[in-house]
This record gives structure tokens, C-alpha cells and sequence, in this order.
């Protein structure tokens, strides 16, 4: 029967593997970016870790909320890709616990040194904690859902498993910097890139279903293909973007293939040209994440070639804005149908994502010269902050409720003969 | 009406189809700027150093006269060679046995290389237009002539015999049958040319002429100048490009569209 511990198996909580992930991502999003707020607002003070404020700010925005999005979408959308069981709750328990442990560890890696920012003997061993504990829920992730995108007769979906191992390689380094007492950030920005790279493959397998039934609710014909070679031509120039970033920052080489980057994404919006069909909500927020990580790469890219400012106004279009609206996204849609509720039809859906869109415009805002910067940061946590505070509010009950529908685990709406 | 409608919606989304080609140009600049950093900037000055350049040929206004002298040479034997490649090309055709007689004389034609005709042309034009303006005209004519000839030769029969059948009048054969499959034809060909003439000029009047971007070349050549030596050549290519994609590419695009149907249409 249904238990009123959350800790206990038997708690709706642990119905889908998406359900503790994506709640917890939504309270990363918001309660990290208060402390965000409050530190860059008002000096108070964040856990001491190694690199610094702004390391504290990047790992856990990407391997704290990034990354616990990432775990449900992949717990509940690679079984339904490949139509295969639901992923059990016990495993999810134990991932969803190493992600715990991965806050704690990295949280305390500054404890035990004398300086701020140095690695002690205790910070050590809980930056060790954190390492393992990061590396365990990658490789759970992997090891769960790895045998159902081989054992996929068509293997469409490989690419998921290559971007989930791919995920790997910059934690591993991320800890080997910090342990060795390296400046560890350029992992950060690799990771960005991945995970723009797996945004790009899994918006392509949510798109079709979008924006066809766009379509469709408009009586035109459901015929929106989202083509792989313009999907592979940008994934290839991220890719290359991301390794030139990491070998050479700062130079020219990584500007132009930025800029080639965003122009693949812009020539992946022609699938997108579908009419009318384009301005339903779901298919414009998709198509915003798009037009963000276009933006995003174009103003690096600028920046770099030019040599002027806007490194971190282009990257935090790419974060803030294209990864923050496409979990938005995920958390909206895959969140209420796999817990039997149709999409959500009301106006703070959409609300949340031009909020979100407008966040990432007014952190990019910081570039320009004479730009108000401080009050500027702080209107771009507090939209961001909003959105995920009201995505908690409406959706908190329903994630961590039981299922109303007589649904006993992941499926989708429950058909009802009628 | 409605066609003009279809074509002009038609245009965004093909100038949005652009950004692939884009793309692959932007990938092209990072391989520069890479080879530039491994080599330096004697050998490759990178394409940041280059653009200056021809920002500040271009402000300077050196750029535009010499590219003007070039742009009326090739131009001037293109034309020619389009008037004369597509008149003889559409005669031969109608024969079969000027056909047949005209095919090894393109191939001379064609395997003759261009620097060849250029050394002749120096020998009897001397200095003058008329160097770099015939070596254009002798090496696209070639290419029209065949384009021409295989339009005419391609024509289908049937159709023909229909028109005569019915008697349609000699206008209406011209336009509505004979004209746009000879031109589906013609128009690829026209387009090679106007890029052989394009490099061709620029080759010519690098070893004969005293104005003109070939002619600028040589000079910047004999400066070691390597930066306005590419600012040159990225003057020639980037007025291809955007002549080739926003001109040429789209009438192709349509006139191809139109080959797609026939062959769609006679295969159903």
C-alpha cells in the first residue's frame, strides 16, 4: 500500500524514475540559484569548494540540477524509446541517492583546509565522495538503460548512450583537477557542451511528437521530420566548438567554429518552418531553445573573433536559456504525462518559459557597455528563480503524489474507452 | 499570379537554407585560423589580418575599379561565349551529323588548357582587353557549346511529333516545347562558365594585364605581401559566392524543379 515515507519504496515518489529526479531539480534550480542571489547580492557566504565561488555556482547548476534532469529523462524516456520495462524503483532509490551524496560531498570539499577554496584532509575526502558518488550515478544510468538501447532491434537511440558515457569524462577530469588542486572550471564548460549536444538529441525525439500534433490540431498534415544531417552537421560543430574551448580557450580557432555551431543550429530551424503550427506553445518553446543555443554560440562566437566581451553572456545564453527552457520543457511535458495527465493547458506554462527566455536575455544583457550589471544579475536569478518555485508549486503535489488515473508506474495517459 | 506567389514565399526559406552552406564556411575559417597558428602569418596570415585587408582595400577604394576592370572583362568573353557556345551548340544539335563532327573538336576544345590559349592570345592581342577577354570566351565556349548540344539532342521525340501533328505554330513550339528544356540544359552550363570565366580572367591578367585583380595579385605577389594576396583572392571568391547564391542558384534551383517534373511526370 501507498506509504506516507518518502524514503520507503512503496511512496508515490518512486513510481517513475522521472518523479524524485525531476523534483529535485526544480528545487536545485531554484533554492541554488537563491544562494546565488543572496552571495552575489548581498556577500553571503556559499560552501567554500575547491575553485571558488563561481566553480560552486557551475558545478552545481550543471552537475546538480543539469544532471538530475538529465537521470529522470533518461530513467523514463529511454524505456519508452526502445519500449522496454520501466526502469525499477529500487535502482532509482540508489541513483537518486548518490545524486544526494554528490550535493553533500562536493558541498563539504572545502571543509577542513584553512584557506577558502583549498583542499584539506577532510575536503579530500569529500570531494572523493562526491567523485565517486557523480561517477556512480552516471554509471548507473548507463549500466540501467544500456542493455535496452543495444538489445534495440533498430538502434536509433544509441547516440544517448554514447552522449550518458561521453558525460563521464568531464566529472572524472572535474574531480582529478580539483583533488589535484588544478583550476578544474574548463570541465565545466566541456559538460556545457555535451549537454548541449544531448539536448539537441533528445528535443529531436520530443519535436516530432509536438509538433506534429500541432499540426494535426490544426488539420494539416503531420509531416514534420526532424532530419539527422542538420542535426548531426551542429552536433558535429559543438563538438568541435567544445574540444577547441578546452585545448585553446580564449582564441580565435573556438570563435569561428562557435559561429559555425550557431549557424548549423539557425539551418536546423528550417525543419521547424512548418507555418502557423510553429506558434502553439509547445512547438515555440521548443523552438526557443533552438534560437537561444543558436544565440548563445553566436555571441561567443563574436566575441572571440572580435576580441570583445561576451564569453560569459553567450555561455549563459546557453545555460540559462537553452538548458534552463529545454528542462523547463521536459520537466512540463514528460512530467505530466507519465504521471497520466495531459499536457498542462494553462497560461503559466508558457508564462514560465518566456520568464526563463527573458532571464537568459537579461543575463546576456551584462555585456553590453554601461550595462547595469549588478541589478541586471539580479533580475536574471530572480525570473529564473520564479519559474522554478511556480514549476514546484503546481507540480510538486502531482510528482510526488499518486497517480489519479489508476496508472501504476510510468505509462503514459491511460486511454479510456469511450 | 500564383507561381510569382509560390516563388516569392518561396524566398526566406530558401535564404534560411543558407546557413548550412554558412556553417561549412565558418568551419572553413577555423581550419585557416588553425593552419594559420601552426604555420605563421608569413606563410597564412590568419582571416581576421585578411578581412582587414580588404576592408581597407575596399575603404581605400583600390578594391572596386580594379574588381569593376575585371568583373567587364569576364563578362565581356562570357557573353560571347554564351551568344556564340549556345547559337552553334542548339545548330549542331538539330543535326546529326554536325553532332556527331562537332564532338571531337570540343574535345580538342576542352583539353586544350586554358594557359595555352592565354600564351596565343598575349601573342596576338598583346597587352590589350582582348588577351584575357578571348582566353575567357576560348574556355567557356566549350563548355556552353555541349550544353547547348546535349539540350537539342535530349529533346523528346514524341513531343516533337505531336507539335507537328497538331500543327502548332512555330512560337508556340519555340516557347512552350523547344525553349525550356534546352534551357534546363543551357543554364547549368551558363553557371560553369560563369565560373571558369571567373578564374580564368583573374589568371589571364595576372600575366598580362597592368590592371585588374589578376594584375593586383601579381603585384602584391611581387611585394610578399601574403595578406592582400588572399584579401585579393577572398575579393574574388566572396563576389562569386554571393553572384552564384543569390543570383544563379535559385533560377537553377527552379529551372531544375521543372526538369524534376518531366522526368517525374514521364516516369508515372
Amino acid at each position: 500500500m501507498l506509504n506516507r515515507n518518502p524514503v520507503n519504496l512503496s511512496h508515490p515518489l518512486w513510481l517513475c524514475g522521472f518523479r524524485p529526479f525531476f523534483l529535485a531539480a526544480a528545487v536545485a534550480a531554484a533554492g541554488l540559484m537563491a544562494l546565488w542571489g543572496g552571495f552575489l547580492g548581498h556577500g553571503l557566504p556559499l560552501p567554500a569548494v575547491p575553485g571558488g565561488p563561481f566553480v560552486w555556482h557551475a558545478h552545481e547548476l550543471i552537475f546538480g540540477f543539469a544532471l538530475a534532469a538529465v537521470a529522470g529523462f533518461a530513467l523514463t524516456a529511454i524505456p519508452e524509446f526502445t519500449d522496454t520495462a520501466p526502469v525499477p524503483a529500487q535502482p532509482v532509490r540508489l541513483l537518486f541517492m548518490l545524486w544526494l551524496a554528490g550535493r553533500a560531498g562536493f558541498w563539504l570539499s572545502g571543509a577542513g583546509s584553512g584557506e577558502v577554496g583549498g583542499v584539506g584532509g577532510l575536503g579530500a575526502a569529500a570531494l572523493a565522495v562526491a567523485a565517486l558518488a557523480h561517477l556512480g550515478l552516471v554509471g548507473g544510468l548507463v549500466a540501467l538503460l544500456a542493455p535496452r538501447l543495444v538489445k534495440d532491434p533498430e538502434r536509433k537511440h544509441l547516440s544517448f548512450l554514447w552522449a550518458l558515457l561521453a558525460l563521464a569524462v568531464p566529472i572524472a577530469g572535474f574531480y582529478a583537477d580539483a583533488l589535484t588542486g588544478a583550476p578544474p572550471a574548463r570541465w565545466l564548460h566541456a559538460t556545457i557542451g555535451l549537454l548541449m549536444i544531448l539536448i539537441v538529441l533528445a528535443l529531436s525525439r520530443i519535436s516530432m511528437r509536438i509538433v506534429n500534433s500541432a499540426l494535426e490540431e490544426r488539420g494539416e498534415s503531420p509531416d514534420y521530420r526532424a532530419r539527422p544531417p542538420k542535426r548531426n552537421l551542429a552536433i558535429v560543430c559543438i563538438a568541435l566548438y567544445t574540444v577547441a574551448e578546452f585545448l585553446s580557450p580564449g582564441e580565435r580557432i573556438g570563435g569561428w567554429l562557435a559561429l559555425a555551431a550557431a549557424a548549423a543550429l539557425c539551418h536546423l530551424q528550417s525543419d521547424w518552418h512548418v507555418g502557423r503550427a510553429l506558434f502553439r506553445r509547445w512547438p515555440l518553446m521548443l523552438f526557443g531553445v533552438y534560437l537561444l543555443m543558436a544565440a548563445g554560440y553566436g555571441l561567443i562566437g563574436f566575441a572571440l573573433v572580435s576580441g570583445s566581451d561576451g564569453l560569459s553572456a553567450g555561455r549563459h545564453l546557453l545555460t540559462v536559456g537553452a538548458i534552463g527552457l529545454s528542462i523547463y520543457m521536459v520537466l512540463n511535458i514528460a512530467g505530466r504525462m507519465h504521471c497520466g495527465q495531459p499536457p498542462d493547458e494553462r497560461r503559466w506554462v508558457p508564462a514560465g518559459a518566456a520568464l526563463l527566455a527573458g532571464a537568459a536575455l537579461v543575463r546576456a544583457a551584462t555585456a553590453l557597455p554601461g550595462a547595469p550589471v549588478a541589478l541586471l544579475l539580479a533580475t536574471s536569478s530572480l525570473l529564473w528563480l520564479s519559474v522554478f518555485a511556480a514549476w514546484l508549486w503546481h507540480m510538486a503535489p502531482l510528482l510526488a503524489g499518486p497517480r489519479r488515473d489508476g496508472g501504476t508506474g510510468c505509462e503514459g495517459i491511460i486511454e479510456t474507452a469511450t | 499570379m500564383t507561381l510569382l506567389r509560390a516563388w516569392l514565399t518561396g524566398i526566406p526559406a530558401y535564404l534560411w537554407s543558407g546557413w548550412g552552406a554558412i556553417a561549412s564556411l565558418f568551419l572553413l575559417l577555423a581550419a585557416w585560423e588553425g593552419a594559420s597558428a601552426v604555420h605563421g602569418a608569413l606563410i597564412l596570415p590568419d582571416p581576421g589580418t585578411v578581412f582587414a585587408t580588404l576592408a581597407g582595400l575596399v575603404d581605400s577604394g583600390a578594391a572596386w575599379p580594379e574588381l569593376a576592370v575585371t568583373a567587364r572583362r569576364a563578362a565581356t568573353g562570357l557573353a560571347l561565349a554564351i551568344a556564340a557556345g549556345s547559337t552553334l551548340g542548339m545548330l549542331a544539335g538539330i543535326s546529326m551529323t554536325a553532332s556527331m563532327m562537332s564532338r571531337p573538336l570540343v574535345t580538342v576544345l576542352l583539353g586544350t588548357p586554358p594557359i595555352a590559349w592565354l600564351v596565343l592570345a598575349m601573342l596576338w592581342f598583346g597587352a590589350s582587353d582582348g588577351t584575357p577577354v578571348f582566353t575567357v570566351f576560348i574556355a567557356c565556349f566549350p563548355v556552353i557549346f555541349v550544353g547547348a548540344l546535349q539540350g537539342t539532342r535530349t529533346l523528346d521525340g514524341h513531343l516533337r511529333e505531336v507539335a507537328t501533328v497538331y500543327r502548332l505554330p512555330l512560337r508556340m513550339k519555340l516557347f512552350d516545347l523547344y525553349l525550356p528544356h534546352v534551357v534546363s540544359y543551357l543554364f547549368p552550363a551558363w553557371i560553369t562558365a560563369l565560373g571558369t570565366s571567373w578564374k580564368v580572367v583573374v589568371m589571364a591578367e595576372l600575366l598580362s594585364s597592368a590592371d585588374g585583380v589578376g594584375a593586383a595579385l601579381a603585384v602584391s605577389r611581387s611585394h610578399l605581401d601574403t595578406a592582400a594576396t588572399l584579401a585579393w583572392i577572398a575579393a574574388v571568391v566572396l563576389t562569386l559566392l554571393t553572384v552564384e547564391y543569390l543570383l544563379l542558384e535559385p533560377v537553377k534551383r527552379e529551372l531544375e524543379g521543372w526538369r524534376r517534373q518531366e522526368t517525374e511526370g514521364g516516369a508515372a
